[in-house]
């Protein structure tokens, strides 16, 4: 294998593109539904798979992706004798075509970095063929030789046609075939019938009379017709029609019809599926349907969606986060205005004015809404993924795993799934490495040997839930706990007192793992740590919960869309910051807080909590000359299980911000996320109360 | 706001070889030269949000029409008088390595062809290490104008406005 070496392919950038667009959605439909193979697969899904493999190849092919199509080629043999029921799809044959779809993914890559990857897929390829000569290599060769080029009637089409030929007219096999460049060849199969029934009697026909009626047909038509016109006439009458690449004809005896007839052409048109090397990618509005590209299509209709570029999604999405601020800003004028033309006496123009802005308020945000839908994805693609990570696992770790998925269809947004799939299988992972016991020890504690693994995801108001919970051996705390001081993440006498609740957070820190020993698949103490870092990055939360001998769950939270962020506004040194509600809990004036000082800390004491309170300026580093405000307030935040409260000069109320980048010169700063437009046109910055918490515990713990 | 934009068909006249094509600035009784290809606008003064934590010389970031631009204080950074903004105070939009930055002069006086013979490389005159922004002088007529390397102020790698330790405790400015 020539790694690194660049390559070549043979369409330009925009059919490449849409190539990889196409290979990433059969590379994904092959990833959800190849675990489900083995067994006792269902019909439809066989030939799902197929179908997936059958377009790759050809798409592969057709660029010139030379590996690929050969790969994509030993899969479809395999998946046509597990379809035609002649191969049990066995866990080997399940692995050898998992192990190709690895290989399929970092070939289809290739296509985008243009630099040969060093995959090398002889042994795949002689892997799956393995897979088929147990039994025999002849009727393996039989089934994958190209569909018969030749055709058999029935008695019943023979008798129809020897009917006619009684009458004075001659069979002719007419054998039709369309244009590549036709868009619709299905139209010009059946006009191509039309013409022909004209003429004569038509006897037979490949595909099928009632498929070509349903415009079902591809690119080619086989008939047999008998006419009382010369061939000549036939060929012309079926050439005028639009799109024909060529029609052949051949005189046939009234003999013949009883024997196979040879077709004129080598062409696999009586499968009507288009060999691989003619096979091209379908540019078509329904070319996202695999049926299509297999020429198996039920029926073409128009698609009902468009792709758009995800590039322009998020132009729409900025513009509109322009407009949203616009709106804030109109409000702000309409409110001082308000007051002005009061008093000028012109309440007509007033209402007017108020009327006009409140209704571009509500056009404003509905515009909003619905872009933010548009940008929405339902979690199945990432839910997808999971089984043959349960599977691979619990392969690894011999345990005995089923998971259960549900709410696939909760949408969010496209961002969002892309930053959630690898915290989700990483705590998906764990669920079956930790949270999962062996077979014996399950059968042991009276448990069925099986354990379950649930994934469910749902909406609820601005944010959506990604549940893992499994029926396992739960969290042992009492090894947590010893665990936590051992590594010096408190101290012995904090772990004595803290509650179970509290223990079971230490398993979102670095450097702690409850396995006994390193196993491959986690217990290294890496992760959960990183899984919660990388939550808390997208403004969301990771809640644990467990219950010993009965299961844990882990719930993450996370907001709807990335783009915009509801946040409370407040202000600090002349500041106006935006602090995120998803961890805002409440907010009160100082006067009304109970504030007390622990340790040289102001600490606050809400209800049964002690909360350490942060200055906000200060935790920022803001050092410039300052006047403390009279009457502060404090917010309290939360996340996870760590609260603190945050001392602010003023409250302004809440907003949806949109976040912005402060720019390369600036570039990441400790607490902050980014910046805001605010109604005035002025900018404010948005806090990342994430960091600022889990600084100010480390803080905290550190003197304690 | 009243945003000045530079007359597009100057500024898209070719760099000669001869001639030194610059947006000509004063900071304080000093004068000084940038190259009129990087500005992309010059805008009045106008609301700057200041950001915790970073150098003195970093003034904050201002909304450019939706854009959030950063903006510093070329005077504190050249080491010139500070005075209060008047309503000659300009912010200089220019493009960098580092993306788009205003910076804060005390006025813009002219756009100008420099001939190169009127342009010397500083030597004995100007400490080199100490000013690496400093190109070049220019001896006009009445003056002397500092030819000014932009991406000497504002170097390449980002958190370059950050005054924060690596153990994440800020210093007051």
């Amino acid at each position: 294998m020539a790694k690194g070496q660049p390559l070549r392919f043979e369409l330009d950038d925009d059919d490449l593109k849409l190539f990889s667009e196409e290979a990433a959605e059969q590379l994904e439909l092959l990833d959800s539904s190849l675990v489900q193979l083995e067994g006792e697969p269902d019909p439809d899904l066989v030939q799902q798979i197929f179908r997936a493999a059958h377009t790759l190849k050809g798409s592969s092919a057709t660029i010139g992706h030379k590996r690929m199509a050969s790969l994509t080629h030993a899969m479809e043999t395999v998946l046509d004798q597990v379809r035609q029921g002649k191969k049990q799809p066995t866990s080997d044959i399940v692995d050898s075509l998992l192990a190709a779809l690895d290989a399929l993914r970092i070939l289809a890559d290739e296509v985008q970095t243009r630099i040969e990857s060093g995959v090398d897929i002889d042994p795949l390829v002689a892997d799956l063929d393995a897979a088929l000569s147990d039994d025999g290599m002849a009727e393996v060769a039989a089934a994958i030789r190209p569909a018969a080029a030749q055709i058999e009637l029935t008695p019943e089409q023979q008798q129809v046609l020897t009917a006619a030929t009684d009458q004075g007219k001659s069979p002719y096999l007419v054998e039709v075939a369309i244009a590549d460049s036709c868009q619709l060849p299905s139209i010009r199969c059946y006009q191509a019938l039309q013409e022909l029934d004209a003429l004569g009697v038509v006897g037979f026909t490949r595909p099928e009379r009632s498929t070509i009626e349903a415009g079902a047909a591809e690119f080619s038509v086989v008939s047999v017709v008998a006419s009382s016109e010369s061939d000549d006439q036939l060929r012309t009458a079926v050439a005028t029609i639009s799109d024909i690449d060529n029609v052949r004809i051949q005189h046939l005896t009234v003999a013949a019809l009883a024997e196979p007839i040879a077709l004129l052409r080598d062409d696999p048109a009586g499968a009507n599926q288009r060999a691989p090397g003619q096979a091209r990618l379908a540019v078509t509005g329904d070319s996202g349907s695999p049926a299509t590209a297999a020429g198996l299509a039920p029926s073409r209709k128009v698609a009902q969606s468009v792709r758009i570029d995800v590039e322009r999604l998020d132009g729409l999405m900025n513009l509109v986060g322009e407009l949203v601020i616009d709106r804030t800003r109109l409000q702000q004028v309409r409110e001082q205005l308000a007051g002005v033309l009061k008093d000028a006496n012109l309440t007509e123009l007033t209402e007017n004015f108020e009327e006009t802005t409140s209704h571009l308020a509500r056009v404003t945000d509905e515009l909003q809404d619905q872009i933010m839908r548009s940008r929405m994805l339902p979690v199945r693609s990432v839910l997808t993924r999971l089984p043959r990570v349960v599977r691979d696992v619990a392969a690894k770790c011999g345990k005995k795993v089923e998971l259960v998925t549900s709410g696939e269809d909760t949408e969010l947004d496209r961002s969002v799934i892309e930053e959630i799939s690898d915290p989700l299988v990483h705590v998906l992972r764990n669920a079956v490495d930790h949270g999962i016991e062996p077979p014996e020890e399950r059968r042991a504690a009276g448990k069925p040997e099986t354990g379950t693994v649930s994934v469910t995801a749902w909406n609820q108001e601005a944010y959506i839930y990604l549940s893992v919970r499994d029926d396992g051996r739960g969290i042992d705390t009492t090894t947590l706990r010893r665990k936590a001081v051992e590594r010096g993440i408190v101290t012995p006498e904090a772990a004595e007192v803290a509650s179970d609740q509290t223990v079971l957070q230490y398993v979102f820190y670095a450097g702690l793992s409850t396995a006994t020993a390193v196993s491959d698949v986690s217990g290294r103490g890496v992760g959960m740590d990183i899984v919660r870092t990388n939550i808390e990055r997208l403004n969301g939360q990771v809640l644990v919960k467990s219950t010993p001998g009965q299961g844990s769950e882990f719930v993450i939270q996370l907001p709807l869309t990335l783009a915009t962020t509801k946040a409370l506004m407040v202000t600090a040194n002349d500041i106006v910051y935006a602090l995120p509600l998803v961890s805002v809990t409440e907010a009160l004036a100082e006067c009304d807080a109970d504030m007390h000082f622990v340790g040289g800390h102001r600490t606050l004491r809400l209800r049964d909590k002690l909360l350490p309170v942060i200055d906000l300026a200060s935790a920022l580093g803001d050092g410039r000359p300052r006047q403390l405000a009279r009457d502060r307030f404090v917010v309290a935040a939360r996340h996870s299980d760590r609260q603190v409260a945050f001392l602010v000069d003023r409250l302004l109320g809440e907003q949806d911000v949109v976040v912005k980048s402060l720019g390369n010169l600036i570039g990441n700063r400790k607490g902050l996320t980014g910046a805001t437009i605010l109604g005035d046109g002025t900018l404010g910055l948005i806090i990342d109360s994430a960091s600022l918490v889990a600084e100010q515990v480390r803080n905290v713990a550190a003197i304690a | 706001m009243a945003a000045r934009t530079i007359d597009p068909v100057t500024s898209t006249e070719t760099h000669s070889n001869n001639e030194e094509h610059v947006v000509i600035f004063r900071l304080g009784q000093e004068y000084y030269a940038i190259d009129i290809q990087t500005v992309q606008e010059i805008v009045r003064m106008q609301a700057i949000t200041a950001i915790p934590g970073t150098d003195f010389w970093v003034e904050g970031i201002t909304n450019l029409r939706g854009r959030v631009v950063p903006v510093i204080d070329l005077r504190k950074r050249c080491n010139v008088t500070v005075s209060d903004y008047t309503p000659e105070t300009r912010i200089v939009v220019v493009s960098s390595a580092t993306g788009m930055v205003g910076i804060i002069v005390d006025a813009v006086s002219e756009v100008m062809r420099i001939p190169a013979d009127q342009v010397e490389v500083p030597s004995s005159v100007v400490n080199v290490s100490e000013n690496a922004y400093l190109r070049a002088i220019a001896k006009l007529d009445d003056r002397l104008v500092s030819l000014m390397d932009l991406d000497g102020v504002l170097p390449g790698d980002g958190n370059y406005g950050s005054r924060v330790d690596g153990d994440g405790s800020a210093v007051a400015a």
